[in-house]
């Protein structure tokens, strides 16, 4: 071995640590960059030479430069990020329509039939006076209302949801097409050269986007790619370079049906229960859904009730009551005053059609309200209103927790992440610095070399 | 455990929000002066408000009811009244003429002043509260008496409402039961007043026709026995005012301890929530400051 060969060495190392400083900076630059996982320089010696019978070395060499990157914390992230997906998706739809039953302020549905029966027990002190029919009518009319709105906004929020199924949908595709493209420039990648870190990490982090919306399951294949499956169902959503896609089937207008076409399958339906995509699709068909059916078993049971009543007394003029809501309402939709109900005379008070200030009929409207006529004979109205209100109340009170739960789980997981695989800028400086002075000690090395070399040649002259 | 600057800043950033969010609540909480502002605030207990709320509003309308009822009594009670003082009248002055009279004058004056009282019970009978007549029954929007024949245009209805959940109470007299004695359930007595009237004018004669001894013997005690009828009349309608002036203060002191409960539930504790705000704000302002301090730390400040 000779002054060459320690000047070869020099050499080597003036390269390695450059090529370490950049790794510093390639981790220092992505410091912010979401999903980076820090990289670091493996070093290992150069194969060894025999000198003089003595093995030596012949300096550095980079054996890899790796990621730091755990498989188990990916798996778990994916998970909670699915959970926590389904519970904030259901959980902000749900605040959404809390106001709409908020009662609290004793204003609402409940309020307007407190005040309806109210005015039967006015008409029953002066049962042929107008102005206390007419109040019969207008409150009628603003328990209509009260039940128009709460119907109206209960069913646009399913239609929200419903039409948010497009971009989702979407969102899901081009998500799965990304990570499709990215397996191939891995597999590319790391055929010809190294490790490929900066695309894995992008890939990675798309993995985990993917996971809020849908449910999934992967597999880190040994080429490289990542393969990921459905949970609902198992269907493969990406092989290798190759994505499958969601698509709706739009028949009807007011109820999307999501299909899927598997990698190398044909067009299927599916029903994703989990994730975003899972949580707009129950809140569409189960829960906002079931809301809106109690509303209309009120307002249904207000109708035919108050109606039997109503018939069964007589007018002002002496005629059968008509029904006083419409018969033809379904629900709270349509909920609404008879139309045929045009004058104050037609509110039927009297239960007789000789004595017209009889005010028989108008207290047995009036006691309507106490009854329990709800819930199978169980519930009054307003127990039946405040019960809706109060399971509202419980679900968004659950959800919210939940939320806050899966956060606190997602916060820790992402710590235990960052701190495996986050940039620290104190550590990378400290390696910059290291690498710094290596840099200068592998130059040094050269240049103790040439002054030896200069020796040597001035012996010679 | 590694430690990067990054995941100190999350962690602020994820304390931060959890001190702003609490500092929220207890600011709506003390701002509103609610505990309560939404139903999952606390589902259990707003259930509870929504409850009360309902009962304090049928509380609302049993006491409009009452209202109500106390002023169509009154107004009944009026009108009894005067027919009882009129009653009183006719007594005192058929004591002064017992045994009829032969004087033509005062047979004519007496004569006179029975067709007057008469004609003053018809009246009050015809009282109207509104445009409802008050001795009408539920057939009230014509007079239901009329001062020459003796015959009832209203019917026998006594109308009840509702003063409180399932409890009824009659508020009105019907002019049959009043005056002409007749219907059951209650009966105030069975004597036709305004019959008694007429034979009463018929007995005592006037200036031509002499006085009827023995007729006036036998209106008299049937004066007697209308006057019993209307006093009964009176003390029914001034217990039925007693009982819903009892149902009222019931209803105010059950509405006084729904409103306490409501309280109760929703009134903020205030002094315990500007503790807690004080040290909640302690906490915030710590976090931030220790945030500031922390984050500003980094090598390079001593690279040189």
């Amino acid at each position: 071995m000779g002054l060459s060969a320690a000047m070869e060495i020099g050499k080597n190392g003036l390269t390695i640590y450059r090529v370490a400083s950049e790794v510093t900076g390639e981790n220092i630059a992505n410091v912010n960059t979401p999903g980076y996982s820090r990289q670091r320089i493996i070093l290992e010696t150069a194969p060894p030479t025999t000198v003089n019978g003595f093995p030596l070395g012949t300096g550095v060499k980079i054996a890899t430069v790796e990621r730091y990157y755990d498989s188990l914390l990916q798996q778990q992230l994916v998970n909670a990020q699915t959970t926590q997906g389904y519970d904030t998706a259901k959980s902000n739809v749900l605040q959404q329509i809390e106001p709409v039953f908020n009662e609290v302020a004793n204003d609402g549905i409940g309020a307007a039939i407190s005040k309806f029966f109210g005015t039967w027990q006015d008409l029953t002190v002066n049962p042929s006076g107008t102005p206390e029919r007419q109040s019969v009518i207008t409150n009628a009319q603003i328990l209509a209302d009260n039940f128009h709105t709460v119907s109206k906004a209960l069913s646009n929020t399913i239609s929200i949801q419903n039409a948010s199924l497009v971009p989702i949908v979407d969102d899901i595709n081009a998500t799965l097409a990304n990570i499709a493209q990215l397996n191939g420039q891995i597999r590319t990648t790391e055929l010809v050269s190294g490790n490929a870190n900066e695309t894995r990490d992008q890939r990675d982090q798309l993995v985990r986007d993917l996971s809020k919306k849908i449910g999934i399951s992967f597999t880190e294949n040994s080429d490289g790619t990542t393969d990921i499956m459905f949970t609902d169902g198992g269907a493969s959503l990406v092989t290798g370079s190759i994505s499958g896609a969601f698509s709706l089937d739009t028949t009807n207008p007011n109820s999307f049906v999501v299909q899927l076409t598997p990698v190398g399958g044909t067009l299927t339906t599916v029903s994703p229960t989990t994730g975003q995509l899972g949580a707009t699709i129950a809140l569409r068909d189960t829960i906002i859904p079931g809301y809106l059916s109690q509303v209309d078993a009120l307002a249904t049971t207000i109708t035919t009730q108050v109606n039997a009543q109503h018939t069964a007394g007589f007018d002002l003029n002496g005629n059968p009551g008509l029904p006083l809501f419409d018969p033809a309402a379904t629900g709270a939709a349509t909920f609404g005053l008879n139309p045929l109900i045009i004058s104050t005379a037609q509110i039927a008070a009297s239960s007789s059609a000789l004595i017209t200030g009889d005010n028989i009929n108008a207290q047995l409207i009036s006691k309507l309200q106490g009854q329990k006529l709800m819930s199978g004979g169980t519930l009054t109205f307003n127990g039946y209103i405040g019960g809706l209100e109060s399971k509202i109340g419980l679900d968004v009170a659950s959800s919210k927790t939940t939320v806050s739960q899966d956060e606190a789980f997602s916060k820790q997981l992402t710590a235990l992440r960052e701190s495996n695989s986050g940039v620290s800028l104190d550590e990378e400086l400290t390696n910059l610095v290291k690498y710094q002075r290596s840099y200068q000690a592998s130059a040094k090395l050269i240049t103790t070399a040439t002054d030896m070399m200069d020796i040597v040649i001035g012996l010679i002259r | 455990m590694r430690v990067t600057a990054n995941m100190s800043a999350d962690s602020s950033i994820y304390n931060i929000q959890q001190g702003r969010k609490r500092l929220d609540k207890l600011q709506e909480t003390i701002s509103s002066n609610q505990n309560i502002n939404r139903p999952s605030d606390d589902p259990i207990s707003s259930r509870l408000l929504l409850d009360i709320g309902d009962k304090i509003k049928a509380s609302d309308q049993y006491n409009t009811n009452m209202v109500n009822a106390t002023t169509w009594m009154k107004i009944a009670d009026t009108a009894l009244s005067g027919m009882n003082d009129t009653m009183l009248q006719a007594r005192t002055i058929m004591n002064s003429i017992i045994s009829g009279s032969s004087d033509p004058t005062q047979r004519q004056l007496v004569h006179n002043q029975l067709i007057e009282f008469k004609k003053q019970i018809v009246d009050m009978a015809n009282t109207q509260y509104g445009d409802q007549y008050v001795f009408g029954g539920a057939n009230n929007l014509v007079p239901p008496f009329n001062e020459t024949d003796n015959t009832y245009a209203g019917d026998g209805t006594e109308r009840q409402i509702e003063i409180a959940q399932g409890a009824t109470q009659t508020i009105s007299v019907s002019g049959d039961r009043l005056l002409q004695g007749v219907g059951t359930d209650p009966s105030y007595g069975s004597t036709d007043v305004l019959q008694t009237f007429d034979d009463l004018i018929a007995a005592v004669g006037d200036t031509t026709t002499p006085s009827d001894a023995a007729a006036i013997d036998t209106a008299v005690q049937s004066l007697y026995l209308a006057s019993r009828q209307i006093i009964n009349a009176v003390n029914t309608n001034i217990s039925r005012m007693v009982r819903v002036d009892n149902m009222s203060k019931l209803n105010v002191n059950n509405k006084n301890t729904l409103i306490g409960i409501a309280g109760n539930i929703q009134n903020p504790d205030l002094v315990k929530l500007g503790v807690q705000l004080s040290s909640e704000n302690n906490a915030f302002q710590a976090s931030l400051a220790s945030t500031a301090k922390l984050s500003q730390l980094s090598l390079l400040d001593y690279l040189k």
